[in-house]
């Protein structure tokens, strides 16, 4: 077993773990994150993608209102190539309580949060696939965020920073002495080869999974798994963010992001933090509720379904700080356990992400005796893309690709560019769907976390889009064919990633998808035999 | 609205539609076929296949399709091939003289061939276009794979790896690739097919090839080779060894050869081909359709026939259109047999193949469509292909096979009414 030393260790590579892993870096303390499957795996890429402007909490929850407001100012500043500012809408349907909107915009005011009444007309001249009976709307600062992009982004970050990233470790166990933690037990999902990294403190930021995290310390924290499913279209619905002006239900949030839509969500507690299977009932209960905002909803195309699982904490185990809110709570377990040097942070969103680190590693830092303070909303997350550079992304990219690119590479856009201009097959666009040039998935694949197809998926977004990866993850495996980490099996890494693909396809396979879905399954098991594949 | 009058209308251009329209006009009949798309022969492999495995032991490739499609049909009378068995011979005949005929051969042997794919995998097939008839590989001294740089959709070392997994090979047999480079950025398959036409082009591939080349060596290429005619031979010729083509994913050039030989066939019979055209409406009364209307590219057609031909495909042909819990045959409203709730499966790669590969309309002996009781809902409409129901091809490795088989049954019944 190898073994290393460092003074804390981040466990959960979600949006709050890579989000205290940059704080910590910030701060000069030396951390690794440890996540058990690829970052963004979990609840941090399976939700709608909306970067809140607080609206919707504003009558329930002022605080968390103000919260995700003063957040999504910060993001917008700090990474714009994260952040899609376009802008939401709040629309109130004949069917809803007309008392609720003007206790809304009372709320909205009092949180700070800008509000704007529509001409209706002008509504439906914008978005004409709103239900016509609309009776109010209201502009509000919604924004879609890109999850994928945010957590590289933080660990790039943290990165140049000293700190360090182990994707595919899973926590076995926490090792203590005297009543302080010292250890912390891992082993590699992929190899099987188990490793010991000493520290002085454990942040436990595992989401779904820090009930199970804390056990490891003999500890109990009661987290509600509660599953959310949501839907994607094949194209954007609408140029903003719709939401349904009623109190927070079902299937009343519409994200428009890069290509896509993103309708949610639902509500099912479940036992599993692991359980992301979108349930075929749920996805048919939630286009019936959508139609009420978008009446030929069920006439669009749609390209997959996915689950995520919130962590909720359950109140009254709480520790119950002044710096806790009622979203999220931040658990010192040395007061509330005895156990030193262990430090659990629940609950949350993700708008609020940075606000949770912050507050997490100033306990931690407290804690070390480390004075530094935090720097994460001030110092941007990526270097802004240099406009020569992107012009020279264009010439070999073309102008879509190239802002694409620039986007999710953020700053190893650079590299890629100069990749493809000496070499020009590195030009060729192999996901026709999403614009991901040989050039970014040949970066990708050798960055030194990617380990699978799926994990290349993630970085690039290749087998995303309407084919669902049919055409280009046999790309990507044949292009891969020539570096070592990916010679090897070609069979697994290729079912592994059509099987993933396909549990988000089979709740939604009607009309273009049940057609997409026979020509999968022509591709792969009429041609290439697949199924029968040594 | 134009009206027209045939004996037998076809609607559909893949392979079943091709094959009945071939059989109908062989027997003198009046025919016309209406195609919307090109149907989904285009993005097959080309070959014919019969049936990939055994019955008993689905791992297991059968050696002699025709005696396990007979084994098939006692077990499971309901698979289309159970009303296409006796036929199937005369079928395959019929079909390999059409071929040669038209100047694009295909061979058969006693046995299935087990030809490499792109993968490096084997599939089962009986009935191959000379351009991807590879010998049994546990004979061949050596194999160079050529690849094309500037082709995104072929890559000879993920065939090369696999293959020396997947397929017995000669104890010393030797593996080697090369990539072509053609100065191009991206080139699609078709793109790179129409190039390979061209003198000029062959000579540059031939020049980067012969460096690689040892003596006794069989030479793979994608299936590429001659968008509009097959230039496997002048390859051959030049390189002074065998020559084939490999399946790859769509698309791919020997399905569309294949069309396209057809089509011209079609033509030159004297058959009115009309493509472009989608058939929007049905004309029925007392269990017979008395004929269609057929609309596109701005015309519309009224379309009597006294015999229709039922050959539009699943869904990705276009035959059957779905929509969420709903599924329907798109020009007849035919009852449809689905054999299942659930459309799919779990695992994407089951052997017990999607379900709703399998479904379609259930027929009697004369392909006649049925309801659920069993009762004929249409006397002069005849389904083929993959509009039948109770085939799961993409496993059972049988599509083309079925298509073929029933095409030139509905032709054959149709000529003799």
């Amino acid at each position: 077993m190898t073994a290393e030393t460092v003074q804390v260790v981040v466990i959960g590579g979600g949006a709050t773990g890579t989000g205290i892993l940059r704080d910590l870096a910030l701060r000069g303390i030396s951390a690794i994150l440890v996540e058990q499957g690829d970052l963004a795996h979990g609840t941090s890429s399976r939700f709608h993608g909306l970067l809140h402007s607080g609206a919707r909490y504003a009558v329930k929850d002022k605080e968390a209102a103000r919260e995700c407001l003063e957040e999504n100012m910060i993001l917008r500043r700090i990474a714009p190539n994260c952040v899609e500012n376009i802008g939401g809408l709040f629309v109130q349907l004949p069917e809803d309580d007309p008392a609720y909107a003007e206790q809304w915009l009372v709320a909205c005011a009092e949180a700070g949060i800008k509000t704007e009444e529509m001409d209706l007309q002008e509504l439906r001249r914008n978005t004409p696939i709103l239900n016509a009976q609309v009776t109010r709307a209201f502009k509000v600062p919604d924004c879609a965020v890109d999850g994928f992009r945010v957590l590289w982004s933080n660990v790039n970050s943290a990165r140049r920073h000293g700190a360090r990233l182990l994707t595919y470790h899973r926590v076995i166990g926490i090792r203590q002495s005297n009543g302080q933690v010292i250890g912390v037990e891992l082993v590699n999902e992929l190899t099987g080869e188990k490793k010991y990294i000493a520290c002085d403190m454990i942040i436990n930021a595992a989401g779904a999974w820090a009930g199970e995290v804390a056990a490891l310390a003999g500890l109990e924290i009661n987290v509600i798994k509660d599953k959310g499913t949501l839907v994607a279209y094949n194209h954007r619905l609408t140029k903003q963010i719709v939401n349904r002006l009623r109190p927070p239900g079902d299937g009343d949030i519409f994200v428009p992001h890069g290509t896509i839509t993103i309708f949610g969500t639902t509500s099912v507690t479940v036992n599993d933090a692991a359980c992301t299977k979108p349930g075929d009932s749920e996805v048919a209960e939630l286009i019936k509720t959508g139609q009420d905002m978008i009446p030929e909803l069920e006439n669009y195309r749609l390209i997959r379904a996915f689950a995520g699982v919130r962590p909720l904490y359950q109140e009254g185990n709480s520790a119950g700080g002044r710096d806790v809110t009622r979203n999220f709570a931040l658990l010192d377990h040395q007061e509330k356990d005895g156990l030193q040097g262990f430090i659990s942070i629940v609950g949350g969103k993700f708008t609020t992400f940075r606000l949770m680190a912050e507050k997490t590693v100033d306990l931690a830092a407290k804690r070390l005796g480390v004075t530094a303070a935090c720097r994460t909303a001030e110092e941007p997350l990526a270097a802004p893309v240099d406009p020569a550079l992107l012009e020279r992304g264009k010439r070999v990219f073309g102008v879509p690709g190239a802002k694409k690119a620039a986007d999710r590479l953020g700053d190893s856009f650079a590299k890629v560019v100069e990749e493809a201009e000496r070499n020009p097959d590195q030009r060729k666009i192999f996901c026709e769907c999403e614009v991901v040039s040989l050039a970014e998935i040949a970066h990708v694949a050798q960055d030194g976390d990617s380990f699978t197809l799926g994990d290349i998926r993630r970085k690039t977004r290749m087998g995303m889009g309407t084919c669902q990866g049919t055409f280009c993850s046999y790309r990507t495996l044949g292009a891969l064919s020539g570096y070592p980490q990916f010679a090897g099996n070609h069979k697994d890494y290729l079912t592994k990633f059509l099987q993933k693909r396909w549990k988000g396809i089979r709740p939604v396979m009607w009309g273009q998808q049940l057609r997409e879905a026979q020509l999968s399954s022509a591709i792969y098991c009429s041609l290439f035999g697949l199924e029968r594949m040594k | 609205m134009m009206k027209k009058n045939s004996e037998v209308l076809v609607i559909g251009a893949g392979l079943s539609g091709l094959m009945a329209a071939a059989k109908a006009v062989a027997q003198g009949r009046k025919v016309m076929l209406v195609a919307n798309g090109m149907g989904a022969l285009g993005l097959s492999s080309g070959c014919i296949d019969l049936w990939g495995y055994q019955v008993d032991q689905p791992d297991k490739v059968c050696t002699n399709p025709l005696e396990e499609i007979a084994k098939l049909v006692q077990r499971q009378p309901s698979h289309p091939y159970g009303r296409l068995l006796e036929i199937l011979p005369e079928s395959l005949d019929f079909f390999l003289q059409l071929c040669q005929q038209n100047k694009i051969p295909y061979v058969k042997k006693e046995s299935n061939w087990q030809l490499p794919t792109a993968l490096g995998t084997l599939r089962p097939t009986y009935l191959v276009p000379e351009s991807m008839a590879v010998p049994d590989l546990d004979e061949i001294k050596g194999i160079l794979v050529v690849g094309f740089q500037a082709l995104k959709d072929f890559y000879p070392e993920v065939l090369i790896t696999n293959l020396q997994k997947n397929a017995q090979l000669a104890p010393n047999c030797q593996l080697s690739s090369v990539l072509v480079n053609l100065n191009r950025q991206e080139l699609n398959a078709n793109t790179l097919a129409h190039l390979l036409e061209k003198p000029t082009t062959i000579e540059q591939v031939l020049s980067q090839i012969k460096p690689h080349l040892t003596s006794e060596m069989v030479v793979l290429f994608p299936p590429v080779l001659g968008e509009q005619r097959s230039v496997d031979k002048i390859f051959c010729e030049q390189l002074g060894c065998p020559v084939f083509e490999v399946t790859n994913i769509p698309p791919a050039l020997p399905g569309q050869r294949l069309q396209r030989a057809l089509l011209k066939h079609l033509k030159n019979q004297g058959v009115e081909v009309i493509m472009g055209c989608q058939v929007t409406a049905a004309q029925v009364a007392d269990k017979s359709c008395q004929g269609v209307v057929a609309e596109g590219s701005g015309k519309k057609l009224e379309i009597s026939a006294q015999t229709i031909v039922l050959a539009t495909g699943s869904f990705l042909g276009g035959g059957l259109v779905s929509s969420m819990g709903e599924i329907r045959e798109g020009i007849f409203n035919l009852p449809l047999y689905t054999s299942s709730d659930k459309w799919s499966r779990r695992d994407f790669l089951s052997l017990a193949g999607q379900p709703f590969n399998e479904f379609g309309v259930v027929v009697n002996e004369h392909l006649q469509p049925l309801d659920e009781q069993g009762e004929i809902v249409l006397e002069n409409v005849l389904i083929t292909g993959a509009n039948l129901a109770g085939c799961n091809y993409p496993i059972e490795k049988c599509g083309n096979g079925v298509a073929l088989a029933s095409g030139y049954k509905a032709g054959k019944l149709a000529g003799e009414v």
